[in-house]
C-alpha cells in the first residue's frame, strides 16, 4: 500500500547542556494512515524526538516538514491547531470534572454571558464517543473511571479538537495486561478511519502486534525503519540493545532445599473492611523461585504488605527460616527478608534523596559499621565504600554519590535498590514486579540476577504481572484470584493457558492441589 | 422585638466585610492560589476609601480609590507569586505586614494623626431603602435600609456562584486549581486565569475595605481590618470555597460580632467579649473537622 509521507523530520539534533547529546542527526518520516512505532531503550531519545516535534522542547538543528511544508510548532497549542495531538505518559485530567468537561476544557462552546452551552458540549462529546466507539459515559466523573478509560478521555480530548495525527508516549505503561488489547483495537480503528498514529514503546510484543512500521532508536540515533511484518522480537531486541538478548529460560534443574518461607492461613482486610486475602498459604524453599501470578488487584498487594508487616493481618502465621515473624516489627523482618517493592519512587527509594542515602537505607541501622560516635553519627567513608560495592557488583551506571536518586535512569534505580536489598544477605527475597517499566536490557539483567540467587540457594517469592517472565524464571507458579490462592503449579508441568484459566477464576475447588513439586 | 432587629442588623453589619473578602478569596481558592493577602488588601482599601472620600468629596470616588488601592496590592502579589514564582504564603505575609506599615505611615504623614482619623469631610456610603420591600411592615425593617455595600455583597455572592459554576471562566478557574498543567496543556495559560482571580479578589477586598471605613463607621483607624481578612480565609477554607457556605459562615461570624457589641453594656469585660467571634471560629473549625472525620469513617 503506497502511502504519502505526512511528517518528515530531518537531521534533528538536540543537546541537553552541557554535553548530553539526546538526538544526533535524526531523520525519520511518518506516512499518513499508518501506525508507526518508535522503539528504543529508556533514554534512547524517543520521547525527546516527539517533544521536539510537538513544540515542547527546542531543537538545536534540523527541519520539520508536515504535509510537505516546513513547520515550526512553538507550543503544543500550535501543534494541536495544525492537527497533531500528543498523549503523554502521565495522564493529565481533572478527576473532579466529568468526562465531557475534561474533553471540552479550553475549547468550550459558550452561549450568552459566557455560560457554557452544556447541551451542545455534551452532544459534541457524545458524537465523538459514538464515532470512535469508545464506550464512555460523558457524565461520569473522571475520578471514578479506570486508568484505561482516562486514557481514552485523553485521546478523545484530542479527537474533539479534530487532530489527524496522534502521538502516544508509552500508552500501555499505565494499563493492566487485560486493558491493552482494547486500546489496540481502538487505535487500529482510528488508523482505519485515516488517522496517523505514532506510538512510543519499549515493549516488543506490543510493537509487533500493533504497528505497521517500526523505527528503532538507540542512544539518540536511528537504527533503522522496517515493516513490522518483517521483524521478529529477537531482531528488535538486538537493534535496541545492540547485542543478542536471551529470551529463553536458562533455568538449570536444581533440587530445592528446606522450607525457608512459610505463610499459613493469611487473612487480610482493606481499610473498608473488605476481605482481601483468604487463608492464603505460600511456601518457598531454599534455591527455589516461586512466582505469584494473578490479575492485578487480586490480593497480591495485600500478600506483599502482610509479609512485610505494612498492613495488619486478621489471622495467619508467617515464618522465615523457622523463626515466627507473625508479630515481628518491620526492622526484624528486614533482617530476614530482602524486599524489592513495586513502586520504586515511593516505597523503594526516596527520589529526592541522594544516591548514597538511598543505597544505605536499612543497612545504616542494621550494620554497626555504618555508625560512628557511639551510633550518633554516620560513617560516610564506609557508606561510600558500600555504594561503590553496589555499583561494581550490580553494574550501576551513575554519577556522583551525592547526586539525587532521580538523576538515575529507571533501570539504574532498580539496580541500586536490588543491590541494597540483596546485600542484606537475607535467606528470603521478596520481589514485587521487579521488571515493571524497565527496558529490555535491564529486564534481562534482573532475570539473570534472579537465577543467580536461585543457584545461591536463596528462597525467592516473585510477584509478576508478566506470565512470560514467570515461566522463564519460576520453579512454581502460585495463582491468586480474588484473594484466594487458587492454584500452585510446577512451571514445567503447566502452560500459560492453564495459569490464565486460574487467573480468571476457573476451578476454584482445585486450590492447593499441589503444595510441593 | 427591638433586640431582635438590633441583633439582625448587627449581624449583617459584621458579616458584610467578611463575606465580600471571602467571596474574593474563593476565586483565588478555586484558582489554586494560597492567597492570604485579603487582610492587607482590605486594609489598604479602607485607607484609600477615606483618602478618596476626604479629598475628592465623594463617597463613590472613595470606593473607586479603595478598589484601586487593593488592585495595587494584587498587582504586587501577581508580580511576585505568579510572575516570579515566589512562595505564595510568604508573599501574602509580606503584603499584610506591608499594608499595616504603609497605612499607619500614610495616616500620620497625610493626616498628621495617630491612631485614627475622622473628619466631617469624609463622605459616607449611603444606605439604601429597597423599593417595595421597604413598605412591608416586618420584612421592610428586616431587609431594607442597610448600607449600599451590604446589597453589593449579596449580589457578589449570587454572581460568584454563577460565574464559578456556570461559565467558561468558572470551568477554567476551577481547572487552574485542580490541575494547572492540565489547563495549560488544554491551551489555556493557568497563570492568566490566576491573574484574573487575583483581580476579582482585589475588587471584592477593596469594597470590603471601603465598607469598613465609609459604611460601618466614617473613619480610618490603624489596623482597622482587625483580622477580618484572616476570618474570611478561614471561611473559604472551611467550606472549600462554596459561595453559599461562605455566606452562612459570614453571617455566623457577624452574629457573634454583633453579640460582642450587645454584651459591651454588660458587666463582662470588653476584652473578653471581643474574643467571642474568634473563639466561635475555632469552635466551628473543631465541629467541622469532627464531622468530616465521622463522614470518612
Amino acid at each position: 500500500m503506497a502511502r504519502d509521507v505526512l511528517i518528515d523530520l530531518q537531521h534533528i539534533t538536540k543537546v541537553f547542556p552541557p554535553d548530553t547529546v539526546a538526538l544526533a542527526d535524526v531523520s525519520v518520516s511518518f506516512e499518513s494512515g499508518e501506525i508507526h512505532a518508535l522503539v528504543g531503550e529508556n533514554g534512547a531519545g524517543k520521547s525527546t524526538l516527539m517533544k521536539v516535534f510537538y513544540g515542547l522542547e527546542r531543537r538545536d538543528a534540523g527541519d520539520i516538514f508536515f504535509r510537505g511544508a516546513k513547520v515550526e510548532f512553538r507550543t503544543p497549542r500550535e501543534a494541536i491547531a495544525a492537527g497533531i495531538g500528543m498523549v503523554h505518559q502521565e495522564i493529565l485530567l481533572i478527576p473532579e470534572y466529568t468526562v465531557w468537561q475534561n474533553i471540552v476544557l479550553g475549547a468550550e462552546p459558550v452561549s450568552a454571558f459566557g455560560t457554557i452551552d452544556v447541551h451542545r458540549a455534551r452532544e459534541a462529546v457524545r458524537q465523538k464517543i459514538e464515532e470512535f466507539q469508545f464506550n464512555l459515559d460523558p457524565d461520569t466523573l473522571v475520578g471514578d473511571i479506570s486508568v484505561a478509560a482516562r486514557q481514552k478521555v485523553e485521546i478523545l480530548k484530542l479527537l474533539y479538537r479534530n487532530v489527524s495525527v496522534l502521538v502516544l508516549d508509552e500508552p500501555t505503561a499505565v494499563l493492566t495486561p487485560q486493558e491493552i488489547p482494547q486500546l489496540f483495537t481502538e487505535l487500529a480503528r482510528l488508523r482505519d478511519k485515516g488517522h496517523t498514529i505514532i506510538f512510543i514503546s519499549h515493549r516488543l510484543d506490543e510493537v509487533l502486534t500493533l504497528s505497521d512500521r517500526v523505527t528503532v532508536m538507540r542512544r539518540g540515533k536511528i537504527v533503522g525503519t522496517s515493516a513490522a511484518s518483517k521483524l521478529t522480537k529477537e531482531d528488535l531486541a538486538r537493534q535496541m540493545v545492540g547485542r543478542e538478548v536471551l529470551f529463553t529460560s536458562r533455568r538449570q534443574p536444581q533440587e530445592p532445599g528446606e522450607i525457608v518461607f512459610r505463610a499459613q492461613g493469611l487473612n487480610c482486610s482493606d481499610t473498608e473492611h473488605r476481605a482481601r486475602l483468604h487463608d492464603a498459604n505460600v511456601e518457598v524453599r531454599a534455591g527455589e523461585i516461586v512466582g505469584v501470578a494473578g490479575v492485578e488487584g487480586n490480593g497480591q498487594f495485600e500478600l506483599v504488605n502482610a509479609i512485610m508487616g505494612l498492613v495488619p493481618m486478621t489471622s495467619g502465621t508467617l515464618e522465615v527460616k523457622g523463626k515466627d515473624i507473625t508479630h515481628a516489627d518491620i526492622l526484624t523482618r528486614r533482617t530476614l527478608i530482602a524486599f524489592v517493592p513495586q513502586d520504586r519512587g515511593k516505597m523503594g527509594a526516596s527520589l529526592a534523596a541522594s544516591i548514597l542515602e538511598d543505597a544505605i537505607m536499612t543497612h545504616h541501622i542494621l550494620d554497626p559499621r555504618f555508625r560512628t560516635w557511639k551510633g550518633l553519627g554516620l560513617n560516610y567513608r564506609h557508606a561510600a565504600e558500600f555504594v561503590d560495592q553496589i555499583r561494581d557488583q550490580f553494574a550501576v551506571n551513575m554519577g556522583h554519590l551525592s547526586d539525587p536518586f532521580h538523576s538515575l535512569s529507571g533501570g539504574n534505580q532498580q539496580k541500586v535498590i536490588l543491590g541494597r536489598e540483596l546485600l542484606l544477605e537475607t535467606p528470603f527475597v521478596l520481589m514485587d514486579q521487579p521488571t515493571r517499566g524497565l527496558d529490555v536490557g535491564s529486564i534481562e539483567y534482573v532475570h539473570q540476577l534472579l537465577l543467580a540467587l536461585r543457584s545461591k540457594k536463596r528462597a525467592v517469592l516473585l510477584i509478576s504481572a508478566d506470565l512470560d517472565e514467570l515461566f522463564m524464571v519460576a520453579d512454581r507458579i502460585v495463582v491468586m484470584c480474588q484473594g484466594d490462592v487458587v492454584a500452585d503449579l510446577a512451571t514445567d508441568a503447566t502452560n500459560g493457558e492453564e495459569v490464565g484459566y486460574y487467573m480468571l477464576g476457573g476451578k476454584k475447588d482445585a486450590a492447593h492441589a499441589e503444595t510441593d513439586s | 422585638m427591638n433586640v431582635l432587629f438590633g441583633l439582625v442588623s448587627a449581624m449583617v453589619v459584621g458579616a458584610t466585610p467578611i463575606l465580600l473578602a471571602a467571596i474574593g478569596g474563593t476565586f483565588t481558592f478555586y484558582a489554586g492560589i494560597f492567597n492570604i493577602a485579603m487582610e492587607g488588601m482590605m486594609l489598604v482599601g479602607a485607607f484609600c476609601a477615606v483618602l478618596g472620600s476626604f479629598f475628592l468629596h465623594s463617597w463613590f470616588l472613595g470606593v473607586l480609590c479603595a478598589i484601586a488601592g487593593a488592585l495595587i496590592m494584587a498587582g504586587i502579589f501577581i508580580l511576585f507569586a505568579v510572575k516570579l514564582h515566589t512562595d505564595e504564603f510568604l508573599t501574602g505575609i509580606a503584603l499584610n505586614l506591608f499594608a499595616v506599615g504603609l497605612t499607619t505611615f500614610l495616616l500620620r504623614d497625610i493626616f498628621h494623626v495617630k491612631g485614627a482619623f475622622t473628619d466631617a469631610g469624609i463622605r459616607a456610603i449611603p444606605s439604601v431603602k429597597l423599593p417595595l420591600i421597604d413598605g412591608i411592615p416586618f420584612l421592610g425593617r428586616l431587609l431594607s435600609g442597610y448600607n449600599l455595600i451590604v446589597y453589593v455583597a449579596v449580589l457578589a455572592t449570587v454572581l460568584s456562584a454563577f460565574v464559578i459554576f456556570r461559565t467558561r471562566f468558572g470551568l477554567r478557574l476551577r481547572a487552574a486549581g485542580y490541575n494547572a498543567v492540565c489547563l495549560n496543556s488544554s491551551g489555556v495559560p493557568a497563570s492568566m486565569i490566576r491573574i484574573w482571580s487575583l483581580i476579582v479578589c482585589a475588587v471584592c477586598c477593596g469594597l470590603a475595605g471601603a465598607y469598613l471605613s465609609l459604611g460601618y463607621v466614617r473613619l480610618f483607624a490603624e489596623n482597622m481590618s482587625a483580622g477580618r481578612g484572616w476570618i474570611s480565609l478561614a471561611a473559604v477554607i472551611l467550606v472549600s470555597g462554596n459561595p453559599w457556605g461562605i455566606a452562612v459562615i459570614s453571617l455566623l461570624f457577624g452574629f457573634f460580632d454583633g453579640l460582642t457589641v450587645f454584651l459591651q453594656g454588660s458587666r463582662i469585660p470588653t476584652q473578653f467579649t471581643a474574643m467571642i467571634p474568634y473563639v466561635a471560629t475555632l469552635g466551628s473549625l473543631y465541629l467541622y473537622s469532627v464531622r468530616k472525620k465521622r463522614r470518612q469513617a
